[in-house]
């Protein structure tokens, strides 16, 4: 009775050599699974990464529109000063000829 | 003789694409290279639609002046201006704005004013090109001793809300405008 379950036993856990190709295919999911890893490791601060870029050029975006909308403001200011100063002056001129 | 001739002809084409242009209310204004390297002071604003309209995004409704402004510029399509500023007297000369002078005496520009003030030197032409009953283009050209300035405004043009920017200038109303002599050509 003992022989026989020790024969069995060792009928069962006699060494087997891996199928052709096992390591490699193992070492192949290892590494996939690390790289897997590494890609959700780094999603997330690239996430914020892409996030925090967008919102400074946007930003920056937004203050160049400012700029250049305050300096056309201040380029029509300056028009139209410039323009009134020299209507003035051919009023004042028409008024002094009209002696009023 | 071939060859004059070509000329004349490459002359010909070229006037008369000026004068096509030139009855539009926008002038072609010169480079003016030459008077911003002879000026002491030199302002040069070119202002489309779009600029327009954007800095009227940066006009404060509440502010009297600014509230002016933008009732102004409400129908321009564009304002340009070229002002000189020299350190003595005659720096520039009167054929440096023939070019210019050239453009309004095409049809469709009428002379509104024009002054002479012999004891200051000062002269100011206004013109305004007239559709219709309303203006859709002004011109001035301010030429003193010291100083040139012209200014070109595109769009429907309310005088009298220009008149409001200082509260103290008037000119005459646009029926003058329309029955006023053709402007001459300034030599």
């Amino acid at each position: 009775m003992t022989d026989d379950l020790e024969a069995a036993l060792r009928a069962a856990l006699r060494p087997v050599d891996p199928p052709e190709g096992f390591t490699g295919r193992v070492m192949a999911r290892v590494a996939s699974a690390q790289r897997h890893r590494l890609r959700a490791r780094w999603r997330i601060p690239a996430g914020i990464a892409a996030a925090v870029l967008l919102a400074i050029s946007i930003y920056l975006h937004i203050q160049q529109q400012r700029r250049e909308g305050l300096e056309a403001r201040r380029a029509i200011v300056e028009a139209l000063r410039l323009t009134d100063e020299k209507l003035d002056l051919a009023y004042q001129t028409v008024r002094e000829a009209s002696g009023t | 003789m071939k060859l004059s001739c070509i000329g004349w002809l490459f002359g010909s084409l070229l006037l008369s694409g000026v004068a096509c242009r030139a009855a539009e209310p926008r002038l072609v204004l010169p480079d003016f290279s030459d008077l911003t390297k002879k000026a002491s002071q030199s302002v040069n604003i070119t202002l489309d639609s779009s600029l327009l309209v954007m800095a009227g995004k940066f006009l404060d409704g509440d502010d009297p002046q600014d509230a002016a402004v933008r009732e102004v510029i409400k129908g321009l399509s564009g304002i340009y201006v070229r002002s000189y500023t020299f350190g003595e007297d005659n720096a520039y000369r009167q054929s440096d704005i023939d070019a210019v002078n050239a453009q309004l005496t095409s049809p469709g520009w009428s002379r509104l004013v024009q002054t002479k003030d012999r004891k200051s030197g000062a002269n100011v032409d206004i013109y305004v090109m007239v559709a219709g009953e309303k203006a859709i283009g002004m011109a001035l050209i301010a030429s003193e001793p010291r100083e040139l300035t012209i200014v070109n405004i595109v769009g429907s043009i309310d005088l009298d809300k220009l008149r409001k920017l200082e509260g103290h200038f008037g000119v005459p109303g646009l029926d003058a405008a329309t029955t006023a002599s053709p402007p001459s050509k300034q030599k």
